[in-house]
């Protein structure tokens, strides 16, 4: 059965000025977490905040809910939880009466405000530092704080923006942790925002990648990086360029890895085809390992294939 | 009603200072002075030769208000915006079920709150307890207008010195950049209508100064005396409004270029 989107917008035009931030661009979210990957400048946030109501469009037309959030920004946004990019809190708030505060500005009456704030510290784990003011905070425990006041009043749709931002690697692995809890137990739609696409990667099921204001690629993760052409790491010893010419000849598309080169061949070729220009081309193949494509593959195609375009 | 969490927590964090509710208590000082000029006048009637008591002691009250309320409003409202650009608790307002007049007036309402208690709250009393003390100076029907003109003025200084606070406080991510700017703002337009005053002696000079735009209408409000802002109380509540209008022009600017680039 297809579900409904939460989201859909259709030949959206936002600019700002003269300067066009999304052009034209269609798509939806669905139930789910789903994942919005992008380069800076993209047009991600300029989606969220038309989404938001803040921004009006210049053409096209937007709906979350079937509301329309240029008409009915306010009845969109009770059901939408932000986590903003940029840090966000009161100077001399504590966390309680923060997360509580930004309740009652959702439309929760004072005291079940106040009695949700509590619980959903103690949920993004936050419990034993309620008390203490936000700017106190570490940069871990100030993004957990975002995510709690997000959550507060339970909306229908979370939008995390950069949820990871600033974070070590442990942190942003409980941050992400959590976020797949969101999703997954508690069973809340979001869409998470990020150029990292490790991140979306672990929390996300479905992608929409823009580019210079357009949707470059969108769908289920598991079908844009599914077998659908082979990959190889590969090392070689030698002068690269005419390997890496030739096998681009052959409709093979490359990029540098950490230790070598990431190749994805064109259809209908194997391995053998990278050992045959390799001899050609007088260079050694000194690791070969077979791969699976990943979202970074998917985006950086997709990149690719725009700016081509 | 969506402004009032708004206004209720700003008040709850400004009051929280000590320093802060010292200067509320202070303001109230000029309230006892003119108790104890009414009580003085009443034991000694022929006291009010010297200190006459009518409706000239409300206008004098609130002129002496108004300069408290210059200091309320920066220690108390100069980052009510400032604050929320720095610290992005604009997008926790925004991203909220709320407008952006939702915003603005429940931030007014904090320095709305704070001014009429140093204005309105000190006028009001005082008018009870000059009619307690009193009666035989106060019970009269050609005095029944002292009331409204106290609630007037004192809406009109706490009005204009907020709305001014609140769109310099947008201009600005630092409270303490924001407060001097009000403080040179207030100070630097009477200092210039004071030169330009003594050069040409004119009242019109007054429109210049939102201090003497307020005194003028307290000049007509309450019977007071200064040739130097000796102007029609339309003039100045004309350039008031002005004023006023302009502020909420430059928060609506403020407060929609926040939306649109962070």
């Amino acid at each position: 059965m297809v579900e409904a989107p939460l989201v859909e917008f259709k030949d959206l035009v936002v600019s700002y000025g003269p300067v066009q931030a999304l052009a034209g661009v269609s798509g939806a979210f669905l139930p789910g977490p789903t994942g919005l990957l992008g380069p800076n400048g993209a047009g991600k946030t300029t989606l969220l905040k038309t989404l938001l109501g803040f921004l009006d469009p210049d053409q096209g037309a937007i709906a979350a809910f079937g509301l329309d959030p240029t008409k009915q920004a306010l009845d969109v946004r009770r059901r939408i939880g932000y986590m903003p990019e940029v840090d966000c809190h009161l100077p001399g708030m504590t966390a309680a009466a923060f997360v509580a505060f930004a309740g009652e500005l959702s439309g929760l009456p004072r005291d079940e405000a106040i009695s949700r704030s509590h619980e959903v510290l103690y949920y993004v784990g936050l419990g034993e530092a309620r008390y203490r003011t936000v700017d106190t905070y570490s940069t871990g425990m100030k993004q957990r704080v975002k995510l709690a006041q997000a959550l507060v009043h339970d909306p229908d749709l979370l939008l995390l923006d950069e949820p990871t931002n600033g974070l070590d690697p442990a942190g942003r692995d409980e941050m992400l942790a959590l976020v797949r809890d969101i999703s997954e137990r508690r069973q809340m739609s979001l869409i998470l925002c990020s150029h990292l696409l490790r991140d979306v990667e672990q929390v996300c099921e479905n992608v929409i990648v823009f580019n210079q204001g357009r949707v470059a690629a969108s769908g289920r993760i598991a079908e844009l990086t599914g077998p659908r052409r082979a990959v190889y790491d590969v090392r070689v010893k030698g002068d690269p360029a005419a390997f890496l010419t030739d096998l681009k000849d052959h409709g093979c598309e490359w990029r540098e890895g950490e230790d070598g080169y990431r190749v994805l061949m064109s259809d209908g070729f194997g391995p053998e085809l990278i050992f045959r220009t390799a001899r050609e081309a007088g260079v050694q193949v000194r690791f070969l390992r077979p791969g699976a494509e990943t979202l970074e593959d998917v985006f950086l195609r997709a990149l690719g294939h725009e700016g081509e375009a | 009603m969506r402004f009032w969490p708004i206004t209720r927590e700003a008040l709850r964090l400004i009051l929280i200072r000590r320093w802060f509710l010292a200067l509320l208590v202070a303001a109230w000082l000029p309230f006892l002075v003119q108790v104890i000029r009414i009580y003085i006048v009443t034991r000694f009637p022929e006291a009010n030769r010297v200190l006459p008591v009518d409706g000239r002691l409300f206008g004098e009250l609130l002129a002496w208000q108004a300069f408290f309320t210059m200091f309320i409003t920066i220690f108390g409202g100069a980052g009510l915006v400032a604050n929320d650009l720095r610290t992005g608790a604009i997008l926790v307002y925004l991203s909220r079920p709320l407008t952006r007049r939702d915003y603005v007036v429940g931030k007014l309402g904090v320095l709305l709150a704070l001014n009429l208690s140093a204005t309105l709250a000190p006028g009001l009393a005082l008018y009870a307890v000059a009619l307690a003390l009193a009666p035989d100076l106060f019970w009269k029907w050609d005095l029944a207008w002292i009331g409204p003109a106290v609630v007037v003025q004192s809406l009109a200084i706490s009005l204009v010195m907020g709305l001014v606070a609140l769109a310099v406080s947008s201009l600005s991510r630092s409270a303490r950049v924001a407060g001097l700017g009000f403080f040179g703002l207030l100070i630097g337009l009477e200092v210039a209508r004071g030169i330009l005053y003594a050069l040409y002696r004119r009242p019109e000079t007054a429109l210049l100064s939102l201090q003497a735009d307020l005194r003028s209408l307290g000049v007509t409000l309450f019977g007071l005396t200064d040739r130097s802002v000796s102007i029609p109380w339309a003039y100045a509540a004309a350039m008031l409004t002005a004023v006023g209008l302009g502020c909420l022009l430059i928060l609506r600017s403020r407060v929609r270029a926040v939306e649109i680039v962070q």
